[in-house]
């Protein structure tokens, strides 16, 4: 019965299809499988398993990293509650576009991806301004801060990345806030991140859950 | 030689002193002049006066009369937009969030008496003036299906694109299909000459292929029967296209594809053989950083693949204000000196 509900659900993932999607869900836990079964038996496989593909060189396009991420979050949003036992967050993302950047959707689409692996987001928004990455990753206990830049100017800029990691050596949290970074530049320069004071990029939001995880462990894990 | 002969030889195959080389300086423009950013693209002049400066001093061979991306929106009716100092504006009011807006969008009937669009008639006819027939002149389009994301965000457009309602969405396309027909014919009315059709939606890293099938390629078609396919480019921002160019080539006839930086430029040339123009694009990301010998060896690389065969032009995306000035010339000079074709007689 899983393998049927999981076919479905990659095949509805695949063609963009959310109406089809939820229905594979629900048809699962009408026949028997459990909330905890949906996320961490069909949602999140299904992810690794389009991450992998990705990264064999079978790539996805923006329209299909939108429609994954936004149904994969709207399903585990859905099925958390239903869990038998609280389950808590694998971790905790700020998340926000780079000061002076108005381009919201890469950062949507990662929040997206984040939520349906069960580690939980603060979204700041656009054109955030340095310091409020920082003291939003210090309210919330967040692991990571993650940024998103679709210009040149916007990635490298004095008031973005950079400022952030000035503010975090400057309190002493370089250990604590780890910082990843996404967006068109540094698709076309994979060594830009060093130079911005990111610890991390990710070369797609699905990359960036994996990513993230690893940050998250690393942070923990000290 | 003049760029416009170049240009003229490259697509028909023909003799040429070497391949065409379309630099593309948009922002730098102000540092040309001196002014900052707002004060530089509140007049045509100084746009104009910028673009035939920096083309003399460079010798490359394209001139622009674009200001920003976002002159589109205002000619639809967004009035803010946001400068920053070392980077171009950014659409600063969506004109679209709700059913209601959209059923409002007007389309102006004259495009060329709209007062958005006097100043960039101010540009053009001094270029034209200064250039025309000699430099070819570009204008940048949006497509029908790019063209709502400017008006209401990406991410509002991604979804309704994807999640409908179709109605609505349609309905808005048409609406931008019209803008499309109309601005084209201004453009060209007022001397453009080669217009840049700008649609990231047509390609594959943007949408599945079954979508580009069933909505992209026929909203280009229909596009493109409108406004006519002379002086078209197909141009994806930095999306790749070669998964779909042999299609669209077949179903529109437009001339000439300005590849991603990221693609294989022998693949596009291969699809395209001898029936289009390939353009062939640098990663001027990388440029910032690296070395002039660094720069010179990408060109010459991408000039190797390019070149042979003919039907091949070298140019730029919008390059950033932060490329070095001696990058800059590095990598003209390079062109320049590896895309000649006067030592070894081949056609252009």
């Amino acid at each position: 019965m899983l393998d049927h509900v999981v076919n479905a659900y990659r095949e509805a993932i695949l063609d963009t299809d959310r109406d089809a999607a939820l229905r594979a869900v629900h048809n699962g836990l009408q026949e028997g499988l459990s909330a905890e079964d949906i996320v961490f038996r069909v949602v999140i496989p299904t992810i690794e398993v389009m991450l992998q593909s990705v990264s064999e060189g079978l790539g996805a396009s923006l329209g299909q990293h939108f429609m994954t991420a936004q149904i994969s979050a709207e399903v585990v949003e859905e099925m958390v509650p239903k869990f038998e036992t609280a389950t808590n967050p694998v971790g905790h993302v700020v998340l926000g576009t780079s000061h002076g950047d108005f381009h919201g959707l890469g950062k949507r689409i990662v929040g997206g991806y984040l939520k349906a692996q069960m580690i939980a987001v603060t979204d700041l928004g656009l054109n955030v301004p340095a310091r409020r990455f920082v003291d939003a990753a210090v309210e919330a206990g967040a692991q990571v801060i993650g940024i998103s830049s679709m210009m040149v100017h916007t990635a490298r800029g004095e008031q973005g990345c950079l400022k952030v990691r000035a503010i975090l050596r400057e309190r002493g949290l370089e250990q604590k806030i780890k910082v990843i970074v996404g967006g068109a530049p540094y698709r076309f320069d994979e060594n830009l991140y060093l130079l911005v004071g990111a610890d991390a990029w990710a070369e797609n939001a699905m990359a960036a859950g994996k990513v993230v995880t690893e940050l998250i462990r690393e942070v923990n894990g000290q | 030689m003049n760029g416009m002969e170049r240009l003229v030889a490259a697509i028909g195959g023909q003799p040429a002193d070497r391949i065409p080389v379309f630099c593309n300086l948009l922002d730098q423009g102000a540092r040309e002049l001196g002014l900052p950013l707002r004060e530089y693209y509140s007049k045509g002049e100084h746009v104009a006066e910028a673009q035939l400066r920096m083309r003399e001093k460079y010798g490359y061979d394209n001139l622009w009369c674009l200001f920003y991306v976002g002159k589109e929106a205002e000619l639809l009716g967004c009035r803010k937009m946001i400068f920053a100092p070392d980077g171009p504006p950014n659409v600063g009011e969506m004109i679209l969030h709700k059913r209601e807006d959209i059923e409002r969008l007007e389309v102006p009937q004259d495009i060329t008496g709209h007062p958005a669009f006097q100043e960039t008639l101010a540009c053009l006819r001094m270029l034209r003036r200064e250039a025309g027939g000699k430099y070819p002149i570009c204008a940048y389009l949006t497509s029908s299906m790019t063209l709502p994301s400017l008006l209401m965000g990406m991410e509002k457009w991604m979804e309704m694109l994807l999640c409908g309602p179709p109605a609505l969405r349609d309905e808005l396309l048409a609406k931008c299909h019209t803008f499309f027909v109309r601005e084209t014919q201004a453009y060209r009315d007022a001397g453009a000459d080669v217009l840049l059709y700008a649609n990231p939606f047509g390609s594959t890293d943007f949408v599945p292929m079954k979508f580009f099938l069933d909505h992209s390629l026929p909203w280009i078609e229909k596009d493109i029967q409108a406004a006519g396919a002379q002086g078209m480019v197909y141009y994806c921002g930095s999306a790749r296209m070669n998964s779909v160019i042999g299609r669209i080539l077949e179903r529109t006839g437009i001339g000439a594809y300005y590849l991603s930086p990221l693609e294989e430029i022998a693949e596009g040339k291969r699809i395209l053989g001898e029936r289009a123009l390939c353009c062939g694009v640098i990663n001027d990301i990388k440029m910032i950083d690296w070395s002039r010998d660094q720069v010179a060896a990408e060109v010459k690389r991408m000039i190797d693949v390019g070149k042979p065969g003919g039907r091949f032009l070298f140019g730029t995306l919008v390059m950033p204000c932060g490329i070095p000035e001696e990058n800059i010339r590095a990598m003209l000079e390079a062109a320049y000196r590896y895309g000649s074709l006067e030592s070894d007689g081949l056609e252009c």
